[in-house]
């Protein structure tokens, strides 16, 4: 079953002169167990996309199912309550609070959302991104990869069935770059998440299992 | 409280300087409160330790003791916690060691009526002859005591201090107590039979020469004693409202830093009332902490003041006072709240 669908979307901004189309008749699908990648240039779409597919804003024409429900139908506490539970953002910035301990990221979780990873998990988790003992450490203590892969754990801590990611590799080298891909594409398989990932990045190609190409807001599937 | 807790522990310097921001602000109100309860108690203070229930006053006086004379045939029959009270302005002048003048008031009792009967002494003994009298507490701060002669002016002959008078302050003048004799030989003769009358009976009398006024009436009546308090309270009320403005202010300064945070937590699904509740919270940590501070050092500074300085905390009206601080800081909060309930999930995405 597909845990995000897209059918026929378009998104447009503003009116008239300044009218943008930012999407056009767009159709996607991501599947539990799969790596998707969409790439294309800056300004191509990317966000829109995925603001949309993550249910954070809703499109001009077309329809959009997460986990099955339309999140035009939903009210607005409906669609936190569906991000909570389904959903995992990683984007560019900004994920980590920085007056809260790598620890404590996951304590804010727990305040809010019963369903998460037990400890046990959490440790497991960790452990494979290699950041177990950063536990005590605030953000600014870390480096930018430790700093993604922690907020990669944080999003996977709420145990969502869907992880999206905007950029993922903007701030990494080459080296890490393969580190990421390898990591996202475990999620997919090994934690059975629907994975999406928006970027730019060629070097990211070869985790994918679909790949999809977005230009001008058009969307054409690569393989 | 988790997110406010932890970010102020994270933060110390922010939060420290606006809890210290708070503090002065806390000390400045108390320090005020306490002047104004100091100096209204230098106005009551002998009215209330003569439990005055009613004031009679001649009708002329405009509900003012100096203004007042009651002629003795206008005298009503007393009862039972009635006074006759002589009140003249004086000057003192010591004629015992170091000269020494002082303005003053006599206050003329009679031996067979509450006031002089119940008039608390911190030493001494009451004037039990014409010639004696006794002084407000306050003045032994300017070197009165037991024993030394003064001189009312104007008379000739001298008088012996035998006793202090806790609580001798009205209307910001000390008292000297003296019998009624001494008060009408200072009026000038016997045709008059005091100034009013002081009871502790409530009732009322409205003749063509007198008018029985409650306490509150004649308080609210002393010469600047409204208009003091009214100041005080404006002044007060003042730094409530400014202090309230700072707290939302600095908050407003520091959620406009978080809100890129605040969009991500909101695109995380994070309800949008966890982070308005931390903001709420944390003020009102800050206000609570900023507020027991400025007690502790208001507390501390009235052991440092002099005695002689009008300075009197009440506690109980020092702590609504703080738990109004509290309550206003909080409303403070409101304005950064608008700014969280503002931030869009998709902001996250920007
Ligand atoms: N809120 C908006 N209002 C108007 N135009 C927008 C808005 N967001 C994006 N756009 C426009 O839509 C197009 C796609 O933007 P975006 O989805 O951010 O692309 P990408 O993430 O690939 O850089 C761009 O031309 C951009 O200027
Ligand atoms: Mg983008």
């Amino acid at each position: 079953m597909n845990l995000i669908e897209l059918k026929q979307v378009s998104k447009v901004y503003g009116h008239g002169v300044s009218q943008v189309q930012a999407l056009k008749e767009v159709n996607f699908a991501a599947a539990p167990g799969e790596l998707n990648l969409v790439i294309g240039p800056s300004g191509s779409g990317k966000s829109t996309f995925l603001t949309i597919a993550g249910g954070l804003q809703t499109p001009t024409s077309g329809q959009v199912l997460i986990n099955g429900q339309d999140p035009a139908q939903l009210t607005a506490q409906q669609r936190d309550h569906l991000r909570l539970t389904r959903l995992g953002f990683i984007l560019q910035a900004y994920n980590l609070l920085p007056y809260l301990t790598v620890h404590q990221q996951f304590e804010l979780v727990d305040r809010v959302k019963k369903d998460h990873l037990t400890p046990a998990a959490l440790q497991t988790l960790l452990t494979e991104l290699g950041i177990d003992q950063l536990q005590a450490k605030y953000p600014d203590q870390l480096s930018g990869g430790q700093n993604q892969r922690v907020a990669i754990a944080r999003a996977l801590y709420a145990n969502p069935a869907i992880v999206l990611a905007d950029e993922p590799t903007a701030a990494l080298d080459s080296q890490r770059v393969q580190g990421v891909g390898q990591l996202f594409k475990t999620l997919a398989v090994k934690h059975h998440k629907a994975v999406v990932l928006v970027t730019h990045d060629q070097r990211l190609l070869a985790f994918a299992d679909h790949c999809y190409q977005i230009e001008d807001g058009q969307m054409t599937q690569l393989s | 409280m988790f997110l406010a807790i932890k970010e102020i522990k994270h933060a110390k310097v922010h939060y420290g300087l606006i809890i210290a921001m708070v503090t002065l602000i806390g000390y400045l109100i108390f320090m005020l409160l306490g002047l104004m309860l100091g100096l209204a108690n230098e106005n009551t203070a002998a009215i209330d330790a003569w439990s005055t229930k009613t004031v009679i006053l001649s009708k002329g006086a405009n509900v003012n003791l100096n203004q007042s004379l009651i002629k003795t045939a206008d005298l009503p029959p007393l009862k039972a916690g009635d006074s006759l009270v002589g009140q003249s302005p004086v000057v003192i002048s010591r004629q015992t060691g170091a000269t020494h003048k002082q303005s003053a008031q006599l206050i003329g009792l009679r031996a067979d009526q509450p006031i002089y009967q119940h008039l608390e002494l911190v030493s001494g003994h009451r004037p039990q002859k014409p010639r004696q009298v006794v002084l407000a507490a306050n003045l032994r701060t300017k070197g009165y005591r037991l024993g030394d002669r003064i001189k009312l002016a104007g008379q000739k002959q001298s008088l012996t201090v035998v006793g202090f008078a806790k609580d001798g302050m009205l209307n910001m003048t000390p008292i000297v107590y003296g019998n009624l004799q001494l008060w009408q030989a200072v009026k000038g003769g016997p045709q008059f039979a005091a100034s009013a009358i002081f009871s502790q009976r409530t009732f009322q009398l409205d003749t063509t020469a007198l008018k029985a006024y409650p306490r509150a009436t004649y308080v609210n009546k002393l010469p600047g004693y409204t208009a003091q308090n009214k100041t005080f309270a404006a002044m007060i009320g003042f730094l409530m409202i400014i202090s309230m403005i700072i707290i939302g202010v600095f908050l407003y300064i520091l959620t406009m830093q978080k809100l890129p945070n605040y969009a991500v937590l909101r695109a995380q699904g994070i309800p949008g009332r966890t982070l308005t509740v931390a903001t709420v919270s944390q003020a009102a940590v800050l206000m609570v902490s900023g507020g027991l501070l400025s007690l502790l050092l208001t507390r501390l500074t009235m052991l440092g003041l002099p005695a002689s300085m009008p300075f009197q905390l009440s506690w109980p009206l020092a702590a609504g006072l703080t738990g109004a601080l509290v309550l206003l800081g909080t409303v403070g909060a409101l304005i950064p709240v608008k700014l969280i309930q503002r931030v869009q999930p998709l902001d996250a995405l920007r």
